[in-house]
């Protein structure tokens, strides 16, 4: 054992970068950070099985909070380098909270730079690569910790960013062995084994929500009742950058879907789609060539399929657009889309330039406008859509409809309009 | 599925797809195009004419353009979005008050740049689409031409063949353009007359229009492909400009800021209100311009390891000989730029080393980040600055433009590492000059100063007096011609270079 001195006393703890190859490779005791932002939100959980597979403890994988303006106040004051959408500004708190923000500190902050996304319209669209600034997103935020001096190394940190295609998967072990050899010291096999672990678990747990969202709309069918469909990006489920909108509508008695999840299995999707398919518009449910040339982002992709979705699915009767301030990606797409859901009757209501600080004031008034055309247009928007699809509902049997009255005043929607201040 | 014949059908919203362009029609159809500077378009014009095309870039860009594409297109548009589509729109409704909307449906068609990738740029036709329906002319035919496709046949009716002639008529004129520009910006802040170097260029410009037009044809594929590499014919154009060059009187000596200009394609290349017509006021306020050449962006494109993501799902059944012939192609690029550079004595800069580029920027922003410019505004700045090919950078960057926000943000990093590049990214919005150029002004006075200092610098360490270097030009003439060469020496600044030049390669230092 070496004598304590003032220098070995004091020197930092060695971080994972450092630790000699023939450690035999116990990550057990590693921990890594993982910024909660963009879309991560939809991938989550091919990072977990990926670090899980080469021994990182799952107690040992930190997730951010969700975004908040504390949060940003707190951690990411003054690290900002230019400005630009909320989603990726707020990342810099998101970074600060993993560095100088836990109580036991990580020893490595990962923040892939994603290049494009697993998606349902694979194969059916140009592309699915992601946004240029979601990105490029942890480099400009890498900027504000490094501009004056090494942040991440004062605090013991590795900072790691692989670039990585998660849609093109054949290419994913390469990149992440190139990426992240020396910061896990990872053998190619290893991370070979790793990429299938984290894929199956992403697979697993989107096959999971998808068939959750099926559930939802096999009850709607059954019960003849309305649901509400979320447009938006993944980073909108973020309570700080969606503004937990989606929940306010939930509360008030209306299920709802998520994009990233709706349910796209085939004999729901022929359903839907067959007269399109039958016409030559469309050559599957997931082609979108009718609505969007230009289809090489694969969330602008999903958001124009779903409107697709939106205006046949007889059982969402509303879509909540969401959109933060300045998206680029969105802007081409905001006539497009209203006009696709509208052309069936379908509500469409739009959250545009979402920002930091949440209009709580304006989004409750909204909400009850939107409950208030929900609750007296919903029945007419089911009825009118079924009749353009054929009566083989894959979601099962279709009871008739209740009178108008019982439906317009449901207990769950008529509680909620009515306690509502006006 | 029986039933499904008798379902009826959900009509919403569709993408818009051009009637057909045929043939037939093409004698009495005229190709609109716009985009680049305005010597580019004339040489692409030529090009366009030799092949029998009636062919009309659209007016530059004003300012009324900018209020004409946001009436019509989704808010939060960036700015070369709304310019380019208002002046589409400004420019068609002219013609539907003269004409009305029928002929200008059959008479016009509009042909632009479709690019891969998620930018905006590639949705560009998506925003001149909404302003087709806003102005009731769904029937206007509006084309993509693809970046990366030297030949993608008669398309949509024939009436437009994008054949290799055409592809490299285009690319030839975009690199004549750019050296004629790049000769334009070194020339005009040293002009002894003024408004000299206007004349002459304007000369040259319809010099090589004429050669465009009267280009051989030598076929539709390889023959005409083997004669653009080989033959003179160009550069015979060129030498032709560089003797009319010479006509035109410098003075070396005058201290000049030398601004790099990079930033979004479409700001950093235009000339005029779009980009507060930027380029012209920083000569104006004693600076001399790099303007940025369209041909580092063909490089970037087709550049074998920036391209290998593009190619992450080929079915190729030879991925190692295409590989080798992208490498080929793109030294035969570079061969080609050099040899038209011969031609104007070597005078415009070269391109850059796009390996360079990337290394340059490797720490700070991933060259496979795509969108815009990706990495080359970071590799640009840092070989300017290695280099000491100019004072500082000016970055033209369209307000909520996306991917030049994520390599301003990174910039933080370099100018951290690197706090004397002098860096002023500039937002434009089209509609706040004051704002923009005010910015600009505060580094462009650091610039000015090191500039002067930077002059004042090799005049007391070579010795020289400004008597003696006027003593030695009366004696040698052609030092005043704007066609004479003055090698890079150590120094960013023009009148730097020329007197370490005329001391240390001329021997006045020990005179």
């Amino acid at each position: 054992m070496r004598f304590p001195t003032l220098p070995i006393w004091s020197a930092k703890k060695r971080s994972v970068a450092s630790v000699p190859k023939d450690k035999n490779k116990d990550r057990s005791q590693v921990r890594v950070g993982i910024p909660k932002v963009l879309n991560i939100w939809t991938t989550h959980q091919f990072w977990v099985g990926f670090l899980k597979s080469i021994g990182i403890e799952s107690e040992n994988i930190v997730f951010s909070s969700d975004t908040s303006e504390e949060q940003g106040r707190e951690f990411g004051k003054g690290r900002g380098t230019v400005d630009c959408c909320y989603p990726v500004k707020a990342i810099s708190g998101h970074y600060g909270e993993l560095v100088f923000g836990q109580k036991k500190k990580i020893n490595i902050l990962l923040s892939p730079m994603i290049h494009s996304l697993p998606s349902v319209l694979h194969g059916h669209v140009v592309d699915t690569v992601t946004c240029t600034r979601v990105m490029a997103g942890p480099e400009n935020i890498k900027a504000g910790f490094l501009k004056e001096r090494d942040v991440f190394g004062e605090a013991g940190i590795t900072y790691a960013s692989p670039f990585v295609s998660l849609g093109d998967r054949h290419m994913v072990t390469e990149q992440l062995h190139t990426s992240l050899k020396d910061v896990f010291n990872l053998e190619l096999e290893e991370t070979e084994r790793a990429v299938k672990a984290g894929f199956e678990a992403l697979d697993s747990f989107t096959e999971k929500a998808r068939k959750q969202s099926r559930d939802i709309l096999t009850w709607c069918a059954k019960n003849q009742k309305p649901c509400i469909l979320v447009l938006a990006r993944p980073y909108h489920m973020d309570t700080g950058i969606g503004h937990e909108i989606e929940g306010d509508l939930q509360a008030h008695g209306y299920p709802i879907l998520w994009l990233q999840y709706l349910p796209g299995d085939e004999d729901l999707m022929n359903w839907l789609f067959e007269a399109d398919m039958q016409m030559g518009r469309i050559k599957s449910p997931f082609d979108i060539s009718d609505v969007w040339m230009s289809s090489y982002s694969s969330n602008t992709n999903e958001i124009m399929w779903g409107a697709k979705v939106a205006a046949r699915c007889p059982w969402i009767t509303c879509v909540v657009r969401l959109s933060s301030y300045e998206c680029g990606m969105d802007q081409p797409t905001y006539t497009p889309t209203q006009k696709i859901v509208e052309a069936t009757g379908t509500l469409f209501f739009k959250f545009g330039d979402l920002d930091s600080t949440k209009p709580a004031g304006g989004i409750k008034i909204r909400i009850e406008t939107i409950v208030h055309y929900l609750a007296k247009y919903s029945q007419k928007i089911m009825q009118q859509k079924l009749e353009w699809l054929s009566p083989n509902c894959p979601l099962g049997p279709l009871p008739a409809f209740a009178p108008p009255d019982a439906v317009q005043e449901g207990p769950a929607v008529a509680q909620q309009v009515h306690s509502s201040p006006s | 599925m029986a039933q499904a014949a008798q379902l009826p059908i959900i009509t919403h919203y569709t993408a818009y797809k051009p009637r057909p362009f045929t043939r037939e029609q093409r004698d009495e159809t005229t190709i609109l195009y716009g985009g680049l500077t305005w010597k580019h378009e004339r040489m692409m014009q030529g090009a366009l004419h030799n092949l029998k095309y009636k062919a009309e870039p659209l007016p530059n860009i004003a300012r009324e353009d900018l209020d004409a594409g946001k009436e019509l297109i989704d808010v939060g548009a960036c700015c070369p979005t709304i310019f380019t589509t208002g002046s589409l729109v400004n420019f068609l409704k002219k013609e539907v008050n003269e004409h009305g909307k029928d002929k200008v449906n059959s008479k016009y068609v509009f042909l632009t740049a479709g690019a891969c990738g998620p930018c905006r740029f590639g949705q560009y036709h998506e925003s001149y689409a909404m302003a087709l329906d806003g102005l009731g002319l769904r029937d206007f035919r509006l084309f993509l031409l693809a970046q990366d496709e030297l030949d993608q046949g008669p398309g949509n009716g024939g009436g437009l063949d994008i054949n290799m002639p055409m592809s490299l008529g285009i690319i030839w004129s975009i690199l004549c353009g750019d050296l004629v520009t790049d000769l334009e910006y070194m020339t005009r802040p040293y002009e002894v007359n003024p408004g000299q170097t206007e004349l002459v260029l304007r000369e040259c410009v319809e010099q090589m229009y004429d050669r465009f037009l009267h280009r051989p044809d030598k076929g539709k594929k390889y023959g005409t492909l083997a004669w653009h590499l080989m033959s003179s014919y160009f550069t015979r154009a060129l030498r032709d400009v560089r003797k009319k060059w010479d006509a035109i009187e410098v003075d070396h000596l005058r201290v000049k800021a030398k601004v790099k200009i990079t930033g979004e394609f479409w700001l950093q290349t235009h000339e005029g209100e779009g980009n507060y017509n930027i380029k012209r006021w920083l000569e104006s306020e004693e600076s001399e311009v790099i303007a940025p050449p369209v041909a580092v962006w063909l490089h970037y494109l087709m550049h074998p390891t920036i391209r290998k993501l593009e190619h992450r799902n080929a079915k190729s059944k030879h991925p190692k000989v295409e590989n080798l012939a992208l490498h080929a192609l793109e030294r035969i690029y570079r061969g080609t730029y050099n040899r038209f550079r011969k031609a104007l004595a070597n005078l415009p800069h070269e391109l850059p080393d796009q390996e360079e580029l990337k290394s340059l920027a490797e720490p700070f922003y991933h060259f496979e980040l795509r969108g815009g410019e990706g990495h080359m505004l970071i590799g640009k700045a840092l070989h300017s600055y290695h280099h000491k090919t100019a004072h500082m950078i000016c970055e033209l960057s369209p307000y909520s433009c996306m991917p030049n926000t994520m390599s301003i943000g990174s910039m933080a990093n370099v100018v951290g590492k690197y706090p004397d590049l002098l860096y002023a990214p500039i937002e434009v919005k089209g509609d706040a000059e004051v704002h923009a150029l005010s910015r600009c002004q505060m580094i462009l006075t650091e610039a000015k100063k090191r500039a002067q200092a930077e002059f004042e610098g090799v005049m007391d360490k070579t010795g020289l007096t400004e008597k003696a270097i006027r003593a030695y030009e009366d004696k040698h003439p052609e030092t005043r011609k704007a066609t004479y060469y003055v090698p890079h020496r150590a120094y960013a600044g023009g009148a730097a270079n020329y007197v370490a030049h005329l001391a240390y390669d001329k021997g006045l230092a020990r005179a």
